[in-house]
């Protein structure tokens, strides 16, 4: 028992003490923060607002479109859209709800134009030629026949490749047209604003008790912690590889085998390198919540309401377990290539089998995320390898019966027991094998070997 | 022979990897306080021996006894093992991986440092106490393995090829330092390819060949069973009785004398008295017995033909 835990403490050690731990440890909170933050604040920096002149004869379509263009106006229309897609919660969306952002902050600047008595040429003309002065960014036509058929409304901008002001500005034409063909049709701006108003639309999570509840934002919890989980087993399997590589290549083995049980040596190894882990895992998750905790109230001020969500006592436990459980399931793997190989690239080209098992458990967590209830989410859940990943996702979306978590904790630490005693068969021969990679066959022997 | 005296019994000993048999029905006893010579060709099952003594892998059959008992994980501690294939963690301090060494030997703490104090100042290498093994050259670096090899104060050191890679000043150095522990009653395996080395250290031998031991006992005793059948000679002329392979059955030419091997049935006032009625001038004409070298070389090329 001291000496394991003497190799526990080396290996903590060994990692724990190497500036690249500390770079990696601090890195990635830094990353996260700039990846949720910096966003937010490059499109809180208000741009130059877009100078356009609006040449409208009728006069009753310019006052509207300056309405509808009005910063409180967009904004509103942002959050609303913002709302939305966050109640459908995709990684499509996601996306959407970026692009929304910048549509928060980019204003309009109306420019006079006196158009009285003068040719449309003429009108042309000249607005082309303070747009080439750079007085003028962009100007726009209503035709005089602005509610029929033929109506061509003329939109000239320097920045025509704008996409976001061009939507901008044709979202609130339509609106500002559709309102004015309203009122040509009698119907008064109150009713307008009656007829024209959007439902209210409420998603509600009903859990398995029945109890309803606000949408918690499991899926962004659900999405950080499989990826941070997926992150910390890929880098610490290799570490563990390369650990076990190095005493082989030095020839420490030797004399470790000489003074210690394989057994206790690797147990000791993959228990310093979890709690290296799990010190890194613990850090991220903490410095992550602080991140979320002042990211979530700026982007809510920005317009964005992202909600924090609410994580039990229980589930951080269950957290916790799932983490170790699949920390052992893939250490055990890559020490047991780390025994096989005679170097660290050799072990590459085995560990894309542990790697893509992560992968694969990585990416079943969002079948889990869509819907946690279904056959597929119970399996994944449940099958050794990909359950560490896959079952938090689960307990965040929606915490599954309990004698589903116990199943899966027992079918992984059972998968765990039965890997830890193979590669503690084939470390103990395969650390004194030097010079050439062992065959499958070899290692078969080595398995069976006293 | 005392049973208190014996360190390490090998009773039997096999070892087979597959139809491979690495070791084969070996037994021998090693001595208190002696050095024992390890010796034998590449291959001859050596470090698979070894590897049976300090518990890395059990015996098929037969049975190792150390300091009385049968071997096991807790004796481990008593031993002090610096294998031929060793090295060191290569970005850690020296500090460090001594402490890490005593540690799984069972050291306290507190004891691993004074003792590492002691050996580093022994080693004269108290300043790279807090260098890393990338900055060592390769003498330091042996010189840090066998610090990690004593440092637990084992009563049984098992030195495997210790001098390769130093230069003849530490080998000296390092020389005096064996025997400083052999003063202390330690009881040193040592296993090599240099047969005057192991002449110069062993008290005792065993030359072991293709899985089996060929000769043994101390190294008087090994010796004497091989009688004195060399002469150590410089003469000038005498070169037809030299040829006569009814008096000598080998030449061994050296610089400036002769070594040659007397046939069976030869004996060596009759070579001498030949010699001096051919004519030869002699300056020197010496009995002398073979050395471990030659031994070594006719056992393994005896086995071989």
């Amino acid at each position: 028992m001291r000496k394991f835990l003497a190799v526990v403490k080396h290996e903590y050690r060994k990692i724990v003490l190497k500036w690249t731990f500390l770079l990696g440890t601090l890195l990635f909170p830094v990353l996260a923060a700039g990846f949720a933050v910096v966003p937010a604040i490059i499109f809180s920096i208000k741009g130059e607002p877009t100078r356009i002149a609006v040449v409208d004869s009728s006069g009753k379509i310019a006052p509207r479109l300056k309405e509808n263009l009005s910063d409180e106006k967009i904004e509103q229309r942002a959050r609303e859209a913002a709302e939305e897609s966050l109640k459908n919660l995709t990684p499509d969306k996601q996306r959407d709800l970026k692009g929304d952002v910048p549509q928060i902050q980019d204003g309009f600047q109306f420019v006079d134009f006196a158009a009285d008595g003068k040719m449309s040429e003429q009108i042309r003309a000249e607005l082309a030629e303070r747009i080439q002065n750079g007085q003028l960014d962009a100007y726009l036509i209503v035709p005089e026949n602005y509610a029929g058929e033929a109506a061509k409304y003329e939109f000239f901008s320097r920045k025509a490749g704008d996409f976001i002001v061009n939507e901008t500005l044709k979202d609130a034409l339509d609106n500002a047209v559709r309102s004015q063909r309203l009122a040509d049709a009698n119907i008064s701006e109150a009713q307008l604003k009656n007829l024209s108003r959007g439902v209210d639309w409420q998603v509600k999570k009903v859990d398995e008790t029945g109890v309803e509840k606000e949408d918690d934002g499991g899926f962004w919890a659900g999405f950080v912690i499989a990826f941070m989980i997926y992150l910390n087993l890929a880098i610490y399997g290799q570490t563990i590889l390369s650990a076990v590589v190095e005493e082989k290549e030095t020839r420490i083995a030797e004399i470790l085998f000489s003074s210690a049980k394989p057994f206790e040596l690797l147990m000791g190894k993959l228990v310093g390198v979890a709690l290296a882990a799990l010190t890194q895992f613990a850090i991220w998750v903490t410095s992550a919540a602080i991140i979320a905790g002042l990211a979530i109230p700026y982007l809510a001020a920005g317009g964005l309401d992202l909600p924090l969500p609410s994580l039990s006592l229980l589930a951080i436990v269950y957290f916790l377990i799932f983490f170790v459980l699949g920390f052992f399931l893939y250490a055990s793997i890559f020490a047991l290539i780390g025994a096989m190989v005679t170097t660290v690239q050799e072990g590459g080209q085995f560990a894309f089998l542990p790697v893509m098992l992560m992968l694969g458990g990585f990416y079943f967590c969002f079948a889990v995320i869509r819907d946690p209830n279904s056959q597929l989410s119970l399996w994944a859940s449940i099958a050794p390898f990909v359950a560490p990943m896959t079952m938090p996702v689960r307990i965040i979306s929606e915490t599954p019966p309990f004698w589903q978590i116990a199943l899966s904790i027992l079918i992984n630490g059972a998968t765990i027991a039965g890997l830890i005693w193979l590669a503690a068969r084939v470390y103990r021969i395969g650390m004194l094998m030097y010079g050439k990679r062992a065959t499958i066959p070899e290692v078969l022997k080595w398995i069976g070997q006293r | 022979m005392n049973d208190e005296n014996v360190t390490l019994r090998l009773e039997n000993v096999t070892k087979r990897f597959g139809d491979f048999t690495a070791v084969d029905n070996l037994s021998f006893n090693v001595r208190a306080g002696r050095v024992f010579g390890f010796l034998g060709p590449n291959g001859a099952g050596k470090t698979t021996t070894i590897r049976m003594i300090v518990g890395i892998t059990a015996p098929d059959e037969g049975k190792i006894e150390l300091f009385g008992h049968r071997m096991s994980a807790g004796l481990q501690d008593r031993i002090g093992y610096l294998p031929e294939e060793r090295g060191l963690y290569k970005k850690m301090k020296v500090l460090d991986q001594l402490r890490y060494f005593a540690a799984l030997k069972g050291v306290s703490s507190k004891d691993a440092d004074a003792r590492i104090d002691f050996w580093l100042e022994r080693m004269r290498l108290s300043n790279w106490k807090t260098k890393k093994t990338t900055d060592l050259s390769k003498g330091m670096s042996q010189k840090i393995q066998f610090i990690a090899t004593v440092l637990h104060d084992p009563d049984l050191l098992i030195l495997d090829e210790p001098f390769s890679g130093l230069d003849p000043v530490n080998v000296e150095f390092l020389i005096e330092v064996v025997a400083e522990l052999k003063a202390q009653r330690k009881t040193i395996i040592f296993s090599t390819h240099l047969m005057e080395t192991a002449e110069r250290l062993c008290d005792d031998i065993i030359l072991i060949n293709k899985s089996r031991k060929v000769v043994g006992g101390t190294l008087r005793e090994v010796k004497e069973s091989y009688g004195k059948n060399m002469i150590a000679l410089r003469a000038t002329g005498g070169n037809g009785v030299l040829e006569d392979r009814a008096l000598v059955a080998k030449v061994i030419e050296h610089a400036d004398e002769k070594e040659l091997l007397l046939a069976d049935r030869a004996d060596a006032q009759m070579l001498l008295r030949k010699l001096i009625e051919s004519g030869a001038a002699i300056a020197k004409f010496e009995e002398v017995e073979p050395s471990l070298n030659d031994i070594f070389i006719d056992q393994i090329r005896g086995a071989d033909a």
